[in-house]
């Protein structure tokens, strides 16, 4: 991006939007820095309208203190070695002599201290994205350039802890992808430093401004991986040479396959849902399975469709099972062909082409899918997801006529567990920004808005779990609103898919009612083009379909509500009723 | 208007978005309240962009109308491009 498109961008975007405020920490002056990453926001965020702030020069670790002052929705902070000391700056006129270098590795010190502390007394919903040192050390040090100086490894090591430290609390620029992408060779421009304020080139400062961007607004990670078998999941085809020759190691000129293995075996374990869609005999792929070397074991695969009929069927079961859309999910394969009958009949999907005879592809499809992938924690939830999908089966095998027979949902042990004090759990803004199908309006939240939503004096947080005789679910729905003067207003409410047909949604509601004595909940119900469960399930307690907002009258949902056999559990109920 | 003033002008409109296009001739950080030193790198940089045309930081302080601006890169810009 030029400085030219960054400033199209910013005047493009929508004057009447709801504002995102981004505070730029940095200690140089921000320049092109704040331009772009006002542009690259913007971009990220087309129905807000972004404002980026900046803090006082030379003074980073005041600007973070003060944060929270300003109220912004995200911080980006571009660390530089002259913040720590302005003695490892160009612009300072302090000796840098070999007695000195003990003094500044103290004071660096003892300054990236303090922004650790700044950084962890940052209110929990601003969301903060960091830059360490993006430019060498100048020259300052007694070894000559090519060798590291006793100093130089003191400062990075207490830089390493910093970040290690600050990890907790904000998202943190991989200096090594970013030296891939903006080589260190071309990011400083001494010249604008001096005279302008801006150590960097402007080149360099869309680079960084754009990675702080993405992690300011990280992108959904995908939820499925479908994937291939011969001469993707393993070297060789199976159907030929039978399952004890496939192979994915070094002997076999296989080890793309094994690092396959290994990023995939990862994956399932984060709580990535790993199908398989192969055309193979399914006895032949049932004994592959059975081999125990394989890294990916076959119970972290499910479901696999292994037969010789179109892969673009197998993708629409296995989207199904999972009860997922197209784009949530990435198919691999080594046949171009393949993809594209697939991709054509499930628009949306991600497909990706497993190289089978080129190893730099092999390592970039590898990075690839880790990119899609990312997310930034494993939750208990992710680690239960495939094997309550599993599960599953068994719940729709008792499904009849759209519905769970009365005697399997009785003796089903179904046990729900409602936790109305559970604001700190990251889950909840994660059910909402990612649900679909069951989803209120389909409205997604960045952290801070969310934050300040549920901090509400007012405002209800729900978070349900359930659990029966076939396991848990995990958090499952989320209930946030507020209480109003003639109805409790629920303004977001979601629900897992996995979740469906056991009449959760309905207990949500009772227990509504129940806790706050309402009389009536106002819905700030929108129709997608995806949520059509949510509507159903509306449709049944109303009457008629809903098209917009509205109100549902205790008496009306009790009239409409069938039998509901859950035990409930109610977390913090004190603070529920006072 | 000649092309160079032309492609100026386009470059002001970007930098000051607000001011009327009939103002933009006689504009000079006198006049222009929100040319600070932030909008003189900022159109200093698009002006680069329009142009591919490297500018010299330390020639800013002079280039403080559209009118020197203009005359500069005259000077400075092979013909075909004037």
């Amino acid at each position: 991006m030029t400085v030219t498109e960054a400033l199209k961008v910013i005047r493009a975007a929508p004057g009447s939007a709801a504002e995102y405020h981004v505070l730029l920490a940095c200690g140089f002056t921000p320049l092109h820095l704040q331009t772009f990453l006002t542009a690259h926001l913007q971009t990220k965020l087309p129905a807000r309208k972004v404002r980026a702030s900046a803090g006082l020069f030379g003074n980073l670790a005041g600007t973070i203190e003060s944060a929270a002052q300003s109220e912004p929705q995200g911080i980006a902070i571009a660390l530089e070695w002259g913040d720590l000391d302005p003695r490892l700056g160009y612009r300072s006129a302090g000796a840098v002599t070999p007695s000195v270098v003990p003094d500044i590795v103290e004071q660096a010190r003892e300054m990236l201290e303090r922004i650790a502390a700044a950084i962890e007394g940052l209110p929990a919903g601003i969301r903060v994205a960091l830059s360490l040192p993006s430019l060498p050390l100048p020259p300052f040090f007694h070894t000559a350039g090519t060798q590291e100086s006793q100093a130089e490894l003191l400062l990075e090591r207490d830089l390493m802890e910093f970040a290690s430290r600050c990890a907790a609390r904000a998202a943190i620029v991989n200096r090594r992808r970013l030296d891939e992408e903006a080589p260190c060779a071309a990011r400083h421009d001494l010249k604008s430093e001096l005279i302008a304020g801006l150590p960097y080139t402007t080149v360099f400062a869309d680079a960084l401004a754009n990675t702080l961007a993405r992690l300011l607004t990280p992108a959904a990670p995908k939820k499925g991986l479908i994937t291939d078998l011969d001469n993707t999941l393993w070297h060789g085809i199976v159907g030929e040479i039978g399952p004890a020759e496939v192979s994915w190691d070094l002997a076999g000129h296989g080890q793309i396959h094994c690092l396959y293995q290994k990023v995939v075996a990862s994956l399932a374990e984060e709580g990535v849902l790993i199908g398989i869609s192969s055309k193979n005999d399914p006895n032949v792929v049932a004994r592959a399975f059975e081999r125990r070397d394989l890294l990916l074991g076959a119970d972290k695969v499910y479901p696999i469709e292994a037969h010789w009929n179109a892969k673009s069927g197998s993708i629409k079961r296995i989207l199904a099972t999972w009860n997922i859309g197209a784009d949530s999910v990435v198919f691999v394969d080594d046949s171009p062909m393949e993809l594209a009958e697939a991709v054509e009949a499930n628009p949306g999907l991600e497909c990706v082409l497993f190289p089978t005879d080129d190893y730099g592809a092999g390592l970039r499809m590898l990075r690839r899918l880790r990119d899609l992938f990312g997310k930034e924690r494993v939750s208990k939830d992710d680690a239960i997801r495939l094997e309550s999908i599993r599960r599953a089966s068994v719940v729709r095998e008792n499904i009849e006529g759209g519905e769970l027979s009365e005697a399997f949902l009785a003796n089903a042990d179904a046990v729900i567990t409602a936790n109305f004090a559970d604001a700190e759990n990251p889950r909840a803004l994660e059910l909402v920004n990612k649900t679909n199908q069951f989803n209120l309006n389909g409205r997604r939240f960045e952290e801070a808005d969310w934050r300040r939503r549920v901090a509400r004096p007012d405002s209800i947080l729900v978070t349900v779990a359930y659990a029966d005789k076939f396991g848990p679910l995990g958090t499952i729905a989320v209930i946030e609103g507020a209480r109003g003067e003639d109805a409790l207003h629920v303004s977001a409410w979601v629900m897992s898919c996995r979740a469906f047909s056991r009449r959760i949604e309905h207990q949500c509601l009772r227990l509504l009612f129940d806790a706050f004595s309402a009389g009536a909940i106002w819905f700030d119900f929108v129709p997608t083009h995806r949520n059509g469960p949510t509507r159903n399930f509306l449709t049944s307690l109303m009457g008629t379909a809903p098209e917009g907002p509205f109100t549902l009258e205790r008496a009306r949902f009790d009239e409409a509500c069938p039998p509901l056999h859950h035990k409930v559990e109610i977390l913090k109920e004190s603070e529920v009723y006072g | 208007m000649d092309n160079l003033r032309d492609r100026l002008v386009r470059c002001f409109e970007t930098v000051f978005p607000d001011m009327p296009e009939s103002e933009i001739a006689t504009a000079s950080q006198q006049t222009l309240s929100n040319w600070d030193s932030v909008a003189a790198i900022t159109l200093a940089n698009v002006i680069e962009d329009e142009f591919a045309f490297q500018l010299d930081f330390e020639d800013l302080a002079d280039l403080d109308s559209f009118e020197r601006i203009q005359a500069y890169l005259a000077a400075r810009l092979p013909a075909s491009q004037n």
